[in-house]
């Protein structure tokens, strides 16, 4: 277990301005108190927060075939193991690093020519490729906040999995450009299917899964002044028709990750359409609520890095991106060897029911407790918590990570030793 | 290699009065010494070309936009692998990347130092998004790198210029430097970004008020550029005027100057802001106002610009610019991207392409060129695509035989589409070829003493070694595309024209100080609007340690 933190033994200390990957609303506002090497209190923390924060306790191992092991020894297992792997390895990206871990990951892949993953989910990968395909209108959540009098909540309630998103980016005033009082912006629920508004909006459309794309269509239409017909949709899309144009500055939110409907691939796309389209008439931003973890500082880095936001396969000697060949996904090759950097609990389904058979080799928090038989573990501390550095929100800003308690080992370094270790090992090849 | 004698070189370094005398560069612990020892390691320079290193004072290269580009451009990168370059084995590893108009940061280093570029600075860095652009500069090997910090559609000093608080303004912008690390002050579109963000659209004449404000691109000009005058910065502020890429715009940037009359200000990106209104008699159209724009520029020692040449082929148009690049979307059709950034200013992201055989594409190609020609003082006149929107920093060799070799420009002259190119001056046949020394002077020298960088762009005994050494060939092109050697801060990056070494780059930065009793109104002020913790918004614990003024 970590060493006692700041607050030692006995007196409870606080740190302040802490920034919670909990969800990708990245809130920077928590104080953490801490006494005794844990943290008690996470002050102003949504119960996702809470629970992200815990008490600060993770594992401090180190495994080689699930046996206590030096760390010398793993780190030359793991090696062994990756470097037998050369241009077939998957070096996969899971969450709760910094975004310094995540490019040395990354270096790392580069030099033994493996495909790259990372945790982005189905359908948070369906809205980066659409905005790879149309661009997009978006804002940060500050602009929301102080513009936005219609915001739009399509088949997403934020306080569901982002519970502080409404609160701190779209709530009650002071806000620069909107009028005080109790009710400075016009809220809309849009459901789809089981995929459920707010309750407490002004404006409430329900649409069938079915009706969606069709509703969209006609929104879009209707900004320039003509009307589709076909299928019979609610009236409410009507009345959100007009209000869209009358409002000064739309923000429209949905959710970037999984939900309990299964979702049309085409929705992100539909949805950048008409946003776009908005900034004719008037003004417009497209939120994407996306999940926490740093999921978008891998994104940055693995973007300024490789050119790509994730799925980048470096077997040919330069990055090559490969969004429809995803890690674990039956499209994707099979690679001899995989290398996980980052918590493992956060890797998808189908690919963590492929570790079984293939010789891993972990690195991150938690990976001691990996449901896989890992060849190496190692278990790094949490970014965020025990690990300084850059995290990022889901709009992308970049925000600072600070480090309330110590930790086990940093990836990073982690990372950076196994690296000097393969290519050790390669120029004694040569 | 701590100590070298480049031998035989034929030097031009033209702020020490050298243009184009054979003699020996001597260097030892990364500068530039009058003498080594006996024994020491030398460097073959006979019959080639010595300059300091390329300084390029207008670029985006590292920045939280250029990140969002690049998200963008997926085809571009897929077309483009770059396998990583046979580093000599070193602590950092070489990396692979990808290219285009907007590089990779690890391919951007290397193809900068692998053209004699040592010294970049990224030109549009929301002052909220610094700690990504630090970020990226650590990915950024060889060159050294700072950026300007967007001001000038900023809330916060939109409200003391609108209460004429004009102390309170300068304060503020040296709080913003300090807590980004950045260098300079970046003005894009003076208000205009607000008025896009605000439903009013834009602002399109230098005393047009934002919303019922007392707000005005011209108040906003005066505060800032005062602020920078101050301060003492070493570069004033670095100006994109109001209007970009619209016909007709020549008058706003003859007002943005005559506004700023007598005070040290720098036009960025000035081919984008020279188009008259049509040819005489016609009206609605486009025109070359480029003679115009520079007399201007000539007579007047205080202005500095930087051209930002269009270079026919790809292009990524990306800019805080936010209502421009919606106009240039409307118009083009093609993909778009835009990010309103809180409290700050705005995004514009559009890949884009000239073409020679269309008439905008080629008016603007003309302009930028006669803005060259024309240019009286190359001291004041640097040589920029503001890449990547007129084209990529990979073409400025192209751009250099352009300037040096008249039969080369003539020839393409003859190709591009001629519609809007009368009256332009390029067409009644500029003779002028620029000489190696005026190469040196818009390439180097004159950027880094407009940045006021006292130990770059030169190569007088205690500047930093930053050397290219270039094959002496009749071909301009091809012989900026490939010095022979590259040497930054004393280490030989580019051996007989391959990159061999890529060292950490420095980073670039100020902190200029500050009354402390802004910080207390400041922190109200994000209390109250923004929503990242005041206490979060500085970028702590930079490598570098900020540059001394004065």
């Amino acid at each position: 277990m970590p060493a006692p933190g700041r607050g030692g033994a006995s007196r409870p200390s606080q740190v302040g301005h802490v920034t919670c990957l909990g969800c990708g609303c990245a809130c920077d506002d928590i104080a953490l108190t801490i006494a005794a090497g844990r943290i008690t209190a996470a002050e102003r923390a949504c119960p996702l927060g809470v629970a992200w924060f815990g008490d600060g306790r993770v594992p401090d191992q180190v495994q080689v075939d699930g046996k206590p092991a030096e760390l010398e020894r793993a780190l030359d297992r793991a090696a062994a193991v990756l470097g037998e792997a050369r241009g077939s390895a998957l070096v996969m990206l899971g969450a709760e690093l910094t975004v310094s871990a995540y490019g040395t990951a990354l270096a790392l892949a580069d030099a033994l020519g493996a495909a790259t993953d990372s945790v982005v989910s189905e359908p948070a990968a369906a809205g980066i490729l659409a905005g790879q395909r149309r661009g997009r209108a978006t804002a940060t959540l500050g602009e929301i906040r102080n513009r936005a009098d219609l915001v739009v909540y399509w088949a997403v309630d934020p306080d569901q999995r982002y519970p502080r998103y409404r609160s701190r980016y779209a709530g009650a005033p002071p806000a620069l450009h909107l009028a005080d009082g109790a009710h400075p912006r016009t809220v809309v629920s849009v459901s789809v299917g089981s995929d459920a508004g707010p309750a407490d909006a002004d404006l409430k459309v329900a649409l069938t899964p079915a009706q969606e794309l069709a509703a969209l269509a006609e929104l879009r239409a209707g900004l320039l002044g003509r009307h589709l017909g076909g299928e019979a949709l609610p009236s409410g899309v009507a009345e959100l028709a007009g209000r869209l144009t009358q409002a000064k500055y739309v923000a429209i939110v949905h959710d970037g990750e999984p939900s309990a409907e299964r979702r049309t691939p085409e929705r992100a796309e539909a949805l950048i359409a008409l946003t776009q389209a908005l900034n004719t008439p008037t003004r417009a931003a497209l939120s994407t609520l996306r999940a926490g973890g740093n999921r978008n500082g891998a994104e940055a880095v693995s973007t300024w890095q490789t050119g790509f936001p994730f799925a980048v396969d470096f077997s040919r000697g330069a990055p090559r991106y490969q969004p429809h060949r995803r890690a674990g996904t039956p499209e994707a090759s099979a690679p001899s060897a995989v290398l996980v950097v980052g918590a493992v609990e956060s890797l998808p389904d189908p690919l963590r029911s492929s570790l079984q058979r293939v010789p891993a080799v972990v690195i991150g928090p938690r990976a001691s407790a990996a449901p896989f038989p890992a060849k190496v573990a190692i278990d790094t501390g949490v970014a965020g918590i025990h690990e300084a550095g850059i995290g990022y929100r889901m709009d992308d800003l970049p925000l600072p990570l600070q480090a309330p308690l110590p930790g086990p080992r940093s990836a990073e370094a982690v990372v950076r030793d196994l690296m000097g270790r393969l290519a050790s090992a390669s120029r004694a090849a040569r | 290699m701590s100590r070298l004698r480049i031998v035989g070189g034929t030097v031009h370094d033209p702020a020490n009065g050298v243009d184009g005398e054979v003699r020996d560069v001597c260097i030892d612990a990364g500068r530039i010494v009058a003498e080594v020892p006996s024994g020491t390691p030398t460097l073959d320079a006979r019959g080639m070309i010595v300059m300091p290193g390329g300084v390029d004072i207008h670029s985006h290269v590292a920045s939280s936009a250029c990140n969002h580009a690049r998200r963008l451009l997926v085809e571009e990168h897929s077309a483009n692998p770059v396998a990583a370059p046979a580093l000599e084995a070193g602590i950092a590893p070489a990396r692979s990347g990808t290219g285009g108009t907007l590089p990779t940061t690890f391919t951007t280093g290397y193809r900068y130092a692998g053209l004699g570029y040592t010294t970049v600075f990224d030109a549009a860095v929301a002052p909220i998004t610094a700690r990504h652009t630090h970020a990226e500069f650590d990915d950024t090997p060889i060159v050294d790198g700072g950026f300007y910090i967007l001001l000038g559609n900023d809330e916060y000093l939109l409200r003391q210029v609108d209460a004429g608080e004009r102390d309170r303004a300068r304060d503020y912008a040296a709080w913003m430097l300090e807590a980004t690390g950045g260098y300079a002050i970046k003005i894009v579109n003076p208000g205009g970004v607000q008025a896009w963000k605000s439903g009013q659209r834009n602002l399109t004449a230098i005393d047009e008020t934002l919303g019922s404000s007392r707000v005005t691109p011209r108040a906003i000009l005066e505060t800032l550029a005062d602020a920078a005058n101050t301060l003492r910065l070493p570069h004033p502020v670095h100006i994109h005027c109001n209007n970009l890429g619209q016909p007709g715009n020549v008058s706003t940037t003859l007002a943005t100057m005559d506004a700023l009359a007598g005070r040290r200000a720098h036009f960025t990106h000035l081919q984008f802001h020279c188009y008259g209104s049509g040819a005489e008699g016609k009206t609605g159209g486009w025109s070359s106002a480029a003679k115009q724009v520079i007399e201007r520029v000539n007579g007047d020692p205080h202005v500095s610009v930087d051209v930002g040449q269009v270079m026919f082929g790809p292009a990524t148009t990306l800019s805080a610019d936010g209502p421009a690049q919606y106009l240039l979307q409307a118009s083009s059709g093609r993909k778009w991207t835009n990010i309103d950034v809180e409290l700050e200013t705005g995004c514009g992201i559009i890949p884009y392409r000239y073409e020679e055989r269309a008439a905008v594409s080629a008016l603007q190609w003309a302009v930028g060129l006669e803005l060259f020609l024309l240019a009286a003082d190359p001291w004041r006149v640097v040589l920029s695509t503001d890449s990547p929107n007129g084209g990529s920093f990979e073409a400025y060799p192209a751009l250099i035989q352009l300037l040096m070799d008249r039969a080369a420009r003539d020839e393409q002259l003859k190709r591009v589409n001629q519609r809007l190119l009368a009256g332009s001056a390029l067409t009644d046949g500029l003779s002028r070829e620029y000489t190696l020394n005026e190469i040196a002077i818009i390439t180097r020298a004159g950027p880094a003493r407009l940045l006021g960088l006292r130990h770059k762009g030169h190569l007088g005994v205690g500047a930093e070694a930053d050397v290219t050494v270039y094959t002496r060939e009749d071909d301009r092109a091809r012989m900026f595309s490939l010095p022979r050697y590259v040497i930054k801060g004393g280490v030989l990056v580019v051996e007989e024209g391959q990159l061999r070494r890529a060292p950490a780059g420095r980073r670039l930065r100020l902190a200029p100080g500050h009354d402390e009793t802004v910080v207390t109104d400041l922190r109200r002020f994000y209390d109250a609007y923004g929503t990242v913790a005041f206490d979060n918004f500085p970028v702590r614990g930079l490598r570098d340690a900020p540059l001394e003024l004065g």
